[in-house]
């Protein structure tokens, strides 16, 4: 017994002392599924990065697009039609050839509903299609006509109205490429942890145990070069105070979305660094149009001046968020217009009086509803909104906080008359603003506070179809002119998530899009 | 005993039955649908509604005039009696298949911690009956008190903080360390390990199992040392106590062979309610350490409106519960004579 001890002990210290080439990276939660095009969680896409590649990347750090598997791409004079030419030599990690057959099988598949790799019948619903590009084959929202391949290493995408931002699109996280083979072969059980999901990725995919990890080695014959770290492990671990705890106990080197109250605990660390990941964000209070008072413009300017954003971000954030008056996040600044005030005037004695002029001189009773979750842009969304509420009772305005259940809460939403105010936010999917206005301020989706303006409709697609950056920053000013005048969504913060990393991980850039492949992280002396 | 065992065994089956009926019911009046919660912050009607309609939810529950076959509880019965629970609606993994994986992983921790709290609670509430109103007696009075008062969540943190990251002594979550590999048999992992011969992933998998299963003891270990200690005190009150006593039997006969047997009755009782406060104790627990078991499972589910998952959750659960009571009623059969079983 005492032998066995000894050598279990022993066993242990040889154990605690990992390969220097195993990455480690606490993800705040497991993937849903691995299979591209039919998932949105972040999860799941920061684990898809590293097994697949998208048609066109993303510079590191930024939203500008770079070649991937495309070299390069073009749109006819009208922007619908958008011709790509694709990187030759490119293997899948099942050793099938990458090409245009490929690039339409995926295409295809998302966007046919009658694709016979589709698995519909099997619950496959390629959500984020409809989402972001309009609707399926067959819808007459459809942004895609028609996908074609010209030859080889040529396909050509016909669109049914011109769109600018169709790379940008498909740049996106969700798009990327799996080998049509795999699909075929693996068929409904694709994408789940009894397959081997298959791109042309820096890593392959070795192990899924679901609730706990996924395990990927490097892809050693990476088109970009291969990977400085041999095997990449990527751990759920759900409660942000156990990451923190993970990190420090050195059992992962790297981890995202830590409280932003834990700034300090991490900066006292002398193995940890702090990353501020680039804001790509905004949370914000909407303002429903069927209330009563706030269908009045005067009452809405004066609920938004009386809130001390600034004061507020400071206070909750850390440091780690900043306050304007923009819907697009501060990377985008160019899609502002330079008329509006960098920031909403914080004024309550002015609030005060407009109110008054407004016909309410002793303020009113309205429900603020606050998430019942947290959310890169609100991660403690309670404090923040008694806050709110307390800036609003000193003009007057008496708020009743109220929350439910979150999937309540966004069914809730939508209905009418729905909530008076409350507070959501956003995380951009792609780098064009057409993402972070079009999803609250387009056709579907405007629900929320009864108000869908011919104008604001229009100036997005007018931004959609703009070919050229000035044209687009144009509108896009016009719209933040137009949008924030009328003021039916009042930004609050475009928040740097919180990330840290054990000092010895080396060259991690992390993407204001939420997630990137780690074939540039490298390990300097880890034990 | 035979016949008995089989009319449980047909009532644990109509129960299933009856609870597969009262679960499909109760989900689907939580309001907020999973297709919504699948959407989150995208969700707009039109989007919910098309997707709604993708998974085949907007199909009545019991009966569709139209076409009878095709509403959603006859098709999950005739599934589930053949064994089929379905998939995820988020996942598309098989229900059955998440189970397979993340029940083992409950049954180690819960395994585990009754261990622990046997191994701890046992003892104290002995001691404590035995030295009644000593220090003894106040200190596990007191540490049973606490016990069952802190927040499991709290407490696992707490546990994870100072062993792990202070003192360094254990991994702070996780099943297993990042190098280990265990290829399962049963998925119990320490028991998998032994089998295959890896003592190295036995170990790795053991200091693993030593925060969770502290957590998730504390309560059931207050707890069985609280009723070791009342139930002993009233047998060692009892008249053929005394009696063995006036016999000139020495302490630990009294005690321990003729008092402690009989005082177990009502703890194996509690155990066998413990084992299903387990499995809600486990939520928190297995959240808080990273464990993938059933409990994190179930919740992320019912978070999500994902139906089939909280379903095949729930019924196995019940299923869990019920064999656990079966066992429960025919080891009183071995601990007191005098009850039969027919």
């Amino acid at each position: 017994m005492k032998t066995f001890l000894l050598t279990a002990a022993l066993l242990a210290t040889l154990s605690t002392a990992s390969a220097a080439g195993t990455l480690v990276y606490g993800a705040n939660g497991d993937p849903v599924s691995l299979e591209s095009g039919n998932i949105t969680d972040g999860i799941s896409i920061l684990v898809q990065h590293q097994i697949y590649d998208t048609l066109i990347g993303f510079k590191p750090g930024t939203a500008d697009l770079i070649p991937a598997l495309a070299t390069s791409w073009k749109a006819n004079a009208n922007a619908t039609s958008w011709t790509f030419t694709l990187r030759k030599n490119v293997k899948f990690h099942d050793g099938t050839p990458f090409n245009a057959d490929a690039v339409v099988f995926n295409l295809t598949r998302w966007w046919d509903k009658a694709h016979p790799y589709g698995f519909r019948a099997q619950g496959r619903t390629f959500e984020i299609v409809g989402d972001l590009l309009g609707g399926y084959k067959g819808d007459a929202t459809s942004v895609i006509k028609n996908v074609v391949k010209v030859n080889d290493n040529t396909v050509r995408v016909d669109l049914n109205k011109p769109s600018s931002v169709f790379p940008d699109v498909i740049a996106a996280g969700y798009f990327g490429i799996a080998s049509p083979t795999a699909i075929k072969k693996d068929g409904p059980k694709y994408g789940t942890p009894a397959s081997k999901p298959i791109g042309t990725g820096p890593f392959v995919f070795q192990s899924w145990r679901t609730g706990d990890r996924v395990t990927l080695s490097a892809n050693k014959g990476y088109w970009d070069g291969k990977p400085k770290v041999d095997t990449v492990v990527i751990r759920g671990i759900k409660d942000a105070a156990q990451r923190l705890n993970e990190l420090k106990a050195g059992t992962i080197d790297f981890t995202s979305d830590l409280t932003p109250d834990t700034l300090k605990s991490v900066q006292a660390d002398k193995n940890l660094v702090a990353v501020k990941k680039p804001s790509f964000n905004v949370g914000f209070l909407s303002l429903n149009n069927r209330n009563q008072y706030l269908k009045n413009q005067n009452v809405r300017k004066a609920v938004s001046m009386a809130i001390n954003k600034k004061a507020i971000v400071d206070a909750f954030w850390n440091g780690l968020g900043t306050s304007n008056a923009s819907f697009v996040p501060p990377v985008m600044n160019w899609a502002n217009s330079k008329n509006v005030p960098a920031d909403y005037k914080f004024d309550p004695a002015a609030a005060k009086k407009m109110l008054a002029d407004a016909g309410y001189p002793n303020g009113f009773s309205i429900d603020l509803w606050y998430m019942p979750v947290s959310r890169p842009y609100f991660p403690n969304p309670k404090p923040i909104a008694e806050a709110i509420a307390a800036d609003l009772s000193a003009i007057g305005i008496k708020v009743n906080l109220k929350t439910e259940d979150w999937a309540k809460y966004l069914e809730d939403r939508n209905k009418a008359p729905g909530f008076d105010m409350y507070m959501i936010g956003w995380t951009g999917d792609y780098g064009d603003p057409d993402n972070f206005y079009g999803a609250y301020y387009g056709p579907n989706g405007s629900s929320d506070i009864g108000w869908n303006s011919i104008t604001v409709q229009n100036l997005l697609e007018q931004g959609r179809a703009a070919t050229t950056k000035a044209a687009k920053a144009k509108v896009y000013a016009e719209l933040h002119e137009f949008t924030y005048n009328a003021t039916y969504r009042v930004p609050v913060v475009h928040s740097s998530p919180l990330a840290a990393q054990r000092s010895y991980v080396k060259g991690w850039i992390p993407s204001p899009l939420g997630s990137e492949a780690f074939n540039d992280i490298s390990l300097v002396g880890k034990k | 005993m035979g016949s008995y065992l089989i009319r449980r065994l047909l009532r644990t089956l109509l129960v299933m039955l009856g609870i597969s009926l009262v679960v499909f019911v109760f989900v689907r009046s939580i309001p907020g649908d999973p297709a919504v919660a699948m959407l989150g912050e995208r969700a707009t009607p039109e989007a919910a509604a098309a997707l709604r309609e993708q998974l085949g939810l907007n199909k009545p529950w019991f009966f569709n005039p139209q076409n009878p076959l095709d509403a959603q509880y006859p098709k999950y019965v005739s599934a589930l009696l053949q064994g089929d629970l379905g998939a995820g609606i988020k996942s598309n993994i098989p229900v059955k298949d998440d189970l397979g994986t993340r029940f083992p992983a409950t049954a180690e921790l819960s395994i585990a911690a009754m261990g622990f709290a046997l191994l701890f609670g046992l003892p104290a509430g002995i001691l404590a009956a035995i030295r009644r109103n000593s220090v003894w007696d106040n200190l596990a009075t007191t540490i049973s008190l606490v016990g069952v008062s802190m927040p499991v969540f709290w407490l696992g943190l707490l546990l994870s903080y100072f062993f792990a990251v202070k003192l360094g002594w254990l991994p702070p979550s996780a099943r297993l360390g990042n190098e280990t590999q265990i290829e399962p048999i049963t998925g119990l992992y320490v028991l998998d390990s032994l089998l295959r011969g890896d003592l190295r992933a036995m170990w790795d998998a053991m200091r693993h199992l030593v925060l969770p299963a502290i957590a998730l003891g504390s309560i059931p270990l207050a707890i069985v040392a609280r009723i070791t200690r009342s139930s002993l005190l009233d047998v060692l009150g009892q008249d053929y106590v005394r009696t063995a006593r006036a016999k000139g039997l020495d302490f630990r006969a009294v005690n321990l062979k003729h008092a402690l047997r009989n005082a177990l009755l009502p703890v194996v009782t509690v155990v066998g309610l413990q084992a299903g406060a387990l499995l809600g104790g486990a939520v928190l627990t297995e959240t808080i350490f990273s464990w993938p078991g059933i409990g994190s499972w179930v919740y992320e589910a019912i978070s999500q409106r994902d139906y089939p998952v909280i379903q095949g959750g729930v019924i196995f659960a019940a299923l869990v519960v019920s064999i656990v009571n079966l066992l429960v009623d025919l080891s009183y059969a071995a601990l007191d004579p005098r009850i039969q079983y027919r």
